[in-house]
Formats: structure tokens, C-alpha cells, sequence
């Protein structure tokens, strides 16, 4: 079959303007921009513009068997959204409306394509008092994606990663068949995934290899009327860390805590990588920066919270400034933006970003950090506690010129380094893993789960046709 | 890659896109208007993250970019055509028709440049978004069939009207008082000459009630942004050096715009693209007149009750930084309210009219004007005012049902000293 004949078909369903096998608008599809892993092959995109229509895009795409792989921005650190077998890219973007906003339950329902920029844009104007967790990811990245690849908020002290955000599921399968997951399969009502079975973990951490999710419902919470920003200096990670755990283990309101080395608060600086100290702990410089994040609802607990952090880190000599106190650099963004991500002037950028137990942070930055040295590249490092100090993230990051061959090849040596090196940390498990990682992950695993896995893949997407060469399922 | 502090001569306009959290500024070394070459180590720095698709952080996160609303597919959005931009000069794409199209299918409004975070990108991506234009014309791919038809009559007939340069100054009625020796012309302009004579006629009254001595050049020719604006170099620097010598022949030293596209091209393309450095003084109306309002010459008699928003012309906003001036000088009219719509200054919506776009893509022109129209209307406004004769004429061809009002601030003014 030619391109041309399923185009006709797809033409039929969504229109002629929203579907393309034009090298100058599939292009834009093929590739993540921004990683060091290889380019793929868009070779048809869509816009679908309701999950009907998603649903007859997939029933084509098994009619032939070209691969079909979900897309809403397609910048993903494991370049989950290269389409790595050519086929159909669906770009989510029409569906791009929050439904339904209940204040009393505190979620939204949202379509499968809608950003961090409309969610929050659409919470500032119709519901100030509520917020969503903001990821520090550029504002035009999707708010599904972000929570079905395990990403997390500057709320993930009390709401764990975005998976644990997620309340119900509207899904298109690989079969083409539409279900709904949690308590908006029987109701009118998207509160959560309780005490059905839950189903949503057959589309969490998936890569999109077992269907579409068109709509979903996200947890929002209340915006307290009493907030501090703090900011905390160690000398380094070792001694700052520790400080950080006692902090998570002791309420205090706190709904984020974060830790940056030097080298990427370097980053956030717009500074030019080639003009930074590489070695901040040689350098005698702050290798470990916090982000503290604190709310209350009365002045008096506020206070009271205040000083009990403050007690804290002093105790632990982390020198804190606060944005109340006027300093206004030290508010952390709204969002990430890219220029983060522009350490080099050159545009790439990766990570082994990983989940882990918080008694191995301060090994797995020590690690990473040695042989990003050893590259004379500055060692990046950015750490959360989640969900009340139960778990961990810890993230390497590595910027790269995309315009450079060789710095690319050093690039995807670092990382395949560090991950190997931080595997030995037993609980280490990379979160967006790219090809690579996962098959790494696949040897691990028992081989009864694999089996699992395998099986459950089968059921949902009979052809393989979601996403594939991600190295879900028998890929 | 050179490294330096941001440079004092080179353009920049302040948006609030740019975080404030910047501590340092190393930016490369680039001077504006050149050619892809010279900005060939930026393309590639852009991720694609799509925050050039929305208001950064105010305004409620809204779209800004009319090309990638209306297209959809990312190559539409900045980041798209940055990405376009490497792989055409890096091989990894060919140029096509299909390529030229969708770099034409924009307004060059840069609203998208203004939310950028990159600094390079949010300081220079105009220049290659016209730089590709100008790739076009060299390779046959551009301009599009109806920029070519109406470039053809503004060589001819100097307008992209279809209309005879001999019934260029039909509005004049006989009532303005001209001063023959006048150093100060009113450039009139090809849409207020043509379409939106209102215009012309309430700016030179305006003129007569201040006393001030201007006159009207009778063979002033388009200005040539229509022509510039589609890549169109060469024949835009040909037009730019007849009216110039027309015009310093003639005497002139100071020159009164109605339009903000023959603002920007006198004031900047002129001297700062084509290098001809005309020595005149180029004022838009709105800076002359706040001038006038601040030295007590300007005293509006009438009051006009009305509720008005104001739509920022691309081209004296973003383009050239003109924001304040029009406001202050609709605020100090008797009667007028103004609101604000959501997208306003830096931030605003393009009325789609620019850019060679509504000769060209007509549907996709209506859209952004439309949607503009939506966003005036949402603030309850009675009028939508501007300084542009285009942005008015694109309005007045786009509202429905007398939905809303629109008027020139010249308009406006006449109101209420006449
Ligand atoms: S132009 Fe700037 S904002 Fe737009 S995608 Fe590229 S880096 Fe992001
Ligand atoms: S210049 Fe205007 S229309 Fe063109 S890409 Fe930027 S925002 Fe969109």
C-alpha cells in the first residue's frame, strides 16, 4: 500500500487540512530536537480532532499495520516520542480543552494534548484558588505525557510523581477500542482510580506502546494564602542532603524540596558551559542548592513552620535566603524554560534521571559527578524528594551541541557511563529510559513479569502498532 | 562562537519573556539584518520546547503565534521554522515551494521571538525569518502569485492597490492648508491614500488645527514595505532610494507616518537594512502628537464618551517599541476608556494583515483578524482603536454584524478638536 492510499483514508476522518506526508511538516515529527539519541521516521502525521477521530486513525493503522506513535510536544528526554519505526505521528494538539473543572473534589478534565501553558493558563483565569503541580519543563510540553512518564511537580512532597496525579483515564487502545479507567467508568465523577481495579498502570510508564489517552482527570490543589520560598546553601551535596531528608520527614507544609549542584544552577544562570567552573567542589564553591517550598493556611502556622525549617538548617549549616525577604532570584521559575537547557549554545541536552531510595542520592550524584569530570563536562545534578521524603529523584544531566558529531558521541558515552555505574545502587530505575536503558531494565527484571509485560501488550495492542521499538512488549 | 555582554547598538526590545532571573548575558556576537550565514550557530540551539507558541507567564499562558494556530503542524510555529531553517542550511532538507509557503504563511508579527528564552533567538529570529524570505526570491520560490501581481503595480504605479498613482491624492480635499516650503511631509501612504482616506484627511486636519506648516509630497510612491517585506530586496532598496531622493530633493527634513509599516521602513529598513542613512526625522503620529499634548498645543475641545481597546500595530510595536505613546494620547481624550485586552504591548495579537499574508493566504489572514475582533469584543469595548491604517482596514474587513467599532487614533482625535 502507498502512502497515498492510507492518507486517503485518513484525509476521510480528519479533514484534508490535518494530515500530511510532507517532508517539510513530518520532519518537525522525526526527531526530538534535543536529545542524543538517534533520529527516527515520520511518515505521515495527523491532528486528530476528538477521540472518535483518534479512534478510526488507529483502527486504519492496524487495517495496515503501520506503526502509530502518540505525540503532544515530542520533547522527551528518552525520546520517547520518535517515532522509531517510521509510520503515523498523531500530534495531539487540537485536543487541547480542559473540560470540567470540580473545585469540590479538586481535579480537572483535561484533553489528551493540552500543555502546561493552557492548564495553568486556564486555572489563572477561571479558578485562581487552585493549582496544578508545575513541572519544570517549558510550558509548551504536555501535561499527560509529563504525568504518564512519571514526571514530577513542584508539588511532589505531597503528591508523589505525576502518575500518582492521575485520578481516571479516558484511552484509546491499540485495538482501537475506547475504555475509560477509575471512577469516571461509572460515573459522571473523575475523583480517583479507587477501589476499582486499577487499570491506569496499564498505561503508566508504557511510552504510549499500549494507546492513546484522550482525556484525563488530574488532581489540583488548593492555593494557601501563606507561602515562602527558601533557598538553601551547603558546601556540599554530602552535607546538604541529610538536611534535606530531616526536613521531609517533618511536615512543616513543605510541598517541595529540591536540590541542585552548582554546576546546573550554573545552567539556570544562562551561562555559556565552556566559561563555568567545571569543579565546584574544588573550586570551594556552594555544591549544594535548595529549593524549599513551604505553605500554611494561617499566619500562625506559617510562622511557626518558618521557624522550624529555619531551625533545621541551621542546624545543618544550610544557609537559607528567602524570597519574602526581597530576594526576588531566588523564586524559582514558574516553569522550565529551555534556555536550561542551552548550557552549551548548542541545543542538546539529556539525562539519566532516575527514582530512587533517598539512602542512595548522595552515592548516585557522587558517581555521576566523577565521570562527568572525568569528560570535562560540569557535573549537572538536580534531586526531589517525593511524597513526603518515601522516595527519591535524582537526575544527571548532560548538555551537548547537537551540531556537533563528536560532542554527541562523548554525550551518549556519559550517559551509558553513568547509568551503568549508578545500576549498581540496587533501586536505581531510570524513569523515561530510552531504548538502551529499557532493554538494560528487561535483562533485570524476572523473567515471569517480562512474560507479564509481554502478554498484557499483546491484549492491548494485538499488532504492535503503539509506538514500537521503544522496547515495550516483544520489540 | 564569540562571547560578549549584550551589546548596546544591537535592537533589543525588552519583553518579558526573557526570565528575570538572567544573571549574566553571553550571547553571540551577531549584528542584525544579515544573511543566514551569519546566524547559522542559533538555528540549532532552539529545543523546540514550544514556549514561543504562548504568552510566557502573564497574560494566561494565551497563543500568540498566528502562523501556528492557524497551520497547526509544528513547521508553522518559531520553532518550527528554526528547525526548518538548520536543516535547509545544513542540507538535511531541500528547498521546495511547499518550504517557501509556509515561511511566507507568517506575519513576521514576532510575537513568538518575544517569548523565546533563548536570547539569541528572542533578540535576532526576525532577521532569519526575512532572511528566508530573501533565500526564496534568490532560489525562484518567492514571493507568492499575489505579492508578485501587486509588487508589479507598486513598481508601476507605485501602490499595491491595483489603483493608478495619478488618483494618489484624490482624498486631499480642498479644505487643507499645505505650506509650500515646509520642511515637515505628511507621508500619507499607500492604504490611507487608497483604502482609508478618513485617515489621511483627519491626520492632515489635525495638522491644519495645530498650525503646523507640512505639506503633501504629490508623487510620494509606497514606501516599500509590502515589497521588503516579502524578500523582495532589491526592488524594495530601488523604491527606498526614489523616495528618499524625492523627498530630500524636496527639502524634507522631518516626516509625519500614519502607517506603521511606512513608520518602520522609513525609520529603520531605510537606513539600517538598505544603509541609506536619509538624515530625515521620521515620527509616527501618535509620538508627534503626545509631543504636542505635553507642550500644551494639543487641547482636545470635545469630550467623546466612549469605552475603546487599543491593538498594538506590530510595526511600531514589537518591531520598533512604540507602545506607550498611542496610549497616553487616547487616555488624556475626554470621555475614553480604556481597557486593555489580554494580549496587549509585546504581547499582542497580530490583526493578521502583515507580511504579505492577506494578499496571499486570505483564510488564514481572516483568522487572526477575527480573532483579534473576539478578543476586542471580550472586553466589552464599544471601538477597537490602532495607528495603523492596514491593522484598520484589515479590521473593518473582518468585523461582522457591526460587532464592534474600529477607528484610527487619528479618527478619534479629529473627534474631538474639530
Ligand atoms: S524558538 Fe525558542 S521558544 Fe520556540 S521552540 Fe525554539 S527554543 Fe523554544
Ligand atoms: S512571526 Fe508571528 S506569525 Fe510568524 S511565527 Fe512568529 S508569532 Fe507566528
Amino acid at each position: 500500500m502507498s502512502n497515498n492510499e492510507i492518507i486517503s483514508e485518513l484525509e476521510i476522518v480528519v479533514g484534508e487540512r490535518y494530515v500530511s506526508d510532507q517532508p517539510e511538516l513530518t520532519y518537525l515529527y522525526h526527531y526530538d530536537f534535543i536529545t542524543a539519541e538517534p533520529e527516527g521516521r515520520c511518515d505521515i502525521v495527523i491532528i486528530p480532532g476528538s477521540a472518535e477521530e483518534v479512534q478510526e486513525i488507529v483502527k486504519i493503522a492496524n487495517k495496515y499495520k503501520i506503526p502509530i506513535v502518540p505525540w503532544v510536544t515530542g520533547i522527551n528526554f528518552g525520546s520517547i516520542a520518535t517515532p522509531r519505526k517510521g509510520g503515523i505521528v498523531v500530534d495531539l494538539r487540537r485536543l487541547n480543552r480542559v473540560l470540567e473543572v470540580n473545585e469540590d473534589d479538586m481535579y480537572a478534565v483535561i484533553e489528551g494534548g493540552i500543555t502546561w501553558a493552557g492548564l495553568q493558563g486556564f486555572l489563572e483565569k477561571y479558578h485562581p484558588n487552585l493549582r496544578a503541580g508545575i513541572t519544570w519543563s517549558p510550558p509548551g510540553t504536555g501535561v499527560i505525557p509529563s504525568c504518564l512518564c512519571y514526571g514530577m511537580f513542584d508539588l511532589g512532597m505531597i503528591g508523589g510523581s505525576g502518575a500518582e496525579f492521575i485520578n481516571g483515564l479516558e484511552v484509546v487502545l491499540g485495538s482501537g477500542d475506547l475504555i475509560k479507567v477509575g471512577s469516571c467508568s461509572l460515573s459522571n465523577y473523575w475523583y480517583g482510580r479507587q477501589p476499582l481495579p486499577d487499570l491506569a498502570g496499564l498505561f503508566i510508564g508504557w511510552e504510549g506502546s499500549t494507546g492513546i489517552v484522550t482525556k484525563a482527570s488530574i488532581k489540583l490543589w488548593p492555593k494557601l494564602p501563606f507561602r515562602e520560598d527558601y533557598t538553601g546553601f551547603a558546601r556540599t551535596v554530602d552535607q546538604g542532603f541529610p538536611v534535606l531528608l530531616k526536613l521531609s520527614k517533618a511536615g512543616l507544609g513543605i510541598c517541595d524540596l529540591l536540590l541542585v549542584n552548582f554546576g546546573w544552577s550554573q545552567s539556570i544562570q544562562e551561562l555559556y558551559e565552556k566559561n563555568v567552573v567545571i569543579d565546584a567542589v574544588k573550586d570551594k564553591k556552594p555544591d549544594c542548592i535548595s529549593l524549599i517550598t513551604t505553605q500554611a493556611y494561617t499566619e500562625k502556622q506559617h510562622i511557626a513552620q518558618c521557624e522550624a525549617i529555619i531551625d533545621i538548617c541551621n542546624e545543618g549549616k544550610m544557609r537559607l535566603l528567602s524570597a519574602s525577604d526581597g530576594v526576588e532570584g531566588v523564586k524559582p521559575p514558574p516553569v522550565q524554560y529551555w534556555n536550561f537547557w542551552n548550557f552549551t549554545r548548542g541545543g542538546g541536552g539529556q539525562w539519566i534521571g532516575s527514582y530512587c531510595s533517598t539512602r542512595d542520592v548522595v552515592k548516585y550524584y557522587n558517581i555521576s559527578r566523577e565521570i562527568c569530570l572525568k569528560y570535562g563536562k560540569p557535573p549537572q545534578f538536580y534531586s526531589r524528594l517525593m511524597f513526603g521524603g518515601h522516595y527519591v529523584v535524582a537526575r544527571s544531566n548532560v548538555n551537548f551541541n547537537k551540531n556537533d558529531p563528536e560532542d554527541i558521541k562523548t554525550t551518549r558515552k556519559i550517559l551509558q557511563e553513568i547509568h551503568e555505574a549508578v545500576q549498581k545502587l540496587d533501586g536505581v530505575v531510570m524513569y523515561k529510559p530510552p531504548l538502551w536503558a529499557v532493554k538494560y531494565y528487561k535483562d533485570k527484571t524476572l523473567p515471569s513479569t517480562t512474560r507479564l509485560i509481554n502478554k498484557i501488550k499483546k491484549v492491548l495492542d494485538p499488532n504492535n502498532i503503539m509506538n514500537p521499538g521503544q522496547g515495550i512488549g516483544e520489540d | 562562537m564569540a562571547k560578549k555582554k549584550r551589546e548596546k547598538k544591537v535592537k533589543y526590545i525588552r519583553g518579558h519573556g526573557i526570565s528575570q532571573a538572567r544573571l549574566s548575558y553571553e550571547i553571540h556576537n551577531l549584528k542584525r539584518y544579515q544573511n543566514l550565514e551569519h546566524y547559522k550557530d542559533v538555528f540549532y540551539q532552539c529545543g523546540k520546547c514550544g514556549t514561543c507558541r504562548t504568552v510566557y507567564k502573564d497574560a494566561y499562558w494565551s497563543c500568540v503565534c498566528p502562523s501556528g494556530e492557524f497551520g497547526k503542524f509544528e513547521s508553522y510555529y518559531l520553532g518550527g521554522k528554526n528547525l526548518l531553517v538548520w536543516a535547509l542550511t545544513s542540507n538535511k532538507l531541500n528547498w521546495t515551494k511547499k518550504v517557501a509557503k509556509i515561511f511566507y504563511q507568517c506575519s513576521v508579527c514576532m510575537a513568538c521571538i518575544e517569548q523565546c528564552q533563548i536570547p539569541e533567538i528572542h533578540s535576532f529570529a526576525g532577521e532569519w525569518l526575512m532572511a528566508m524570505r530573501e533565500e526564496a526570491v534568490k532560489l525562484g520560490y518567492g514571493p507568492m502569485p499575489e505579492q508578485q501581481l501587486y509588487t508589479k503595480n507598486i513598481m508601476e504605479e507605485k501602490n499595491p492597490y491595483m489603483e493608478k498613482h495619478e488618483d494618489r491624492l484624490k482624498w486631499l480635499p480642498s479644505h487643507i492648508k499645505q505650506t509650500p516650503d515646509a520642511n515637515l511631509a505628511y507621508f500619507v501612504g499607500c492604504t490611507s491614500s487608497y483604502r482609508e482616506k478618513t485617515v489621511a484627511i483627519a491626520t492632515a486636519e489635525i495638522l491644519n488645527t495645530l498650525n503646523i506648516d507640512f505639506r503633501i509630497l504629490n508623487d510620494e510612491g509606497c514606501c516599500g514595505s509590502p515589497v521588503y517585506m516579502t524578500g523582495q530586496v532589491e526592488k524594495a532598496k530601488n523604491l527606498a532610494e526614489k523616495n528618499i531622493n524625492y523627498f530630500k530633493n524636496a527639502g524634507i527634513e522631518n516626516i509625519i507616518t500614519s502607517c506603521a509599516g511606512c513608520y518602520r521602513t522609513w525609520k529603520d529598513i531605510y537606513p539600517n537594512k538598505f544603509g541609506f542613512d536619509h538624515g530625515i526625522d521620521v515620527k509616527h503620529l501618535p509620538e508627534f502628537l503626545r509631543s504636542k499634548l505635553k507642550n500644551g498645543e494639543l487641547i482636545f475641545d470635545k469630550e467623546l464618551k466612549m469605552k475603546v481597546t487599543y491593538h498594538d500595530p506590530c510595526h511600531i510595536g514589537r518591531h520598533m517599541g512604540i507602545y506607550k505613546a498611542p496610549r497616553e494620547v487616547l487616555e488624556k481624550i475626554p470621555g475614553i476608556e480604556l481597557i486593555e485586552m489580554v494580549r496587549n504591548r509585546h504581547n499582542a495579537w497580530c490583526c493578521g494583515s502583515g507580511g504579505g499574508v492577506r494578499s496571499s493566504f486570505k483564510e488564514f489572514s481572516a483568522f487572526a483578524a477575527k480573532e483579534r475582533i473576539k478578543e476586542a469584543k471580550e472586553t466589552t469595548a464599544e471601538a477597537i482603536v490602532s495607528c495603523c491604517p492596514f491593522c484598520l482596514n484589515q479590521f473593518k474587513n473582518n468585523i461582522e454584524n457591526n460587532e464592534i467599532q474600529a477607528f484610527d487614533l487619528s479618527e478619534l482625535i479629529r473627534k474631538t478638536i474639530l
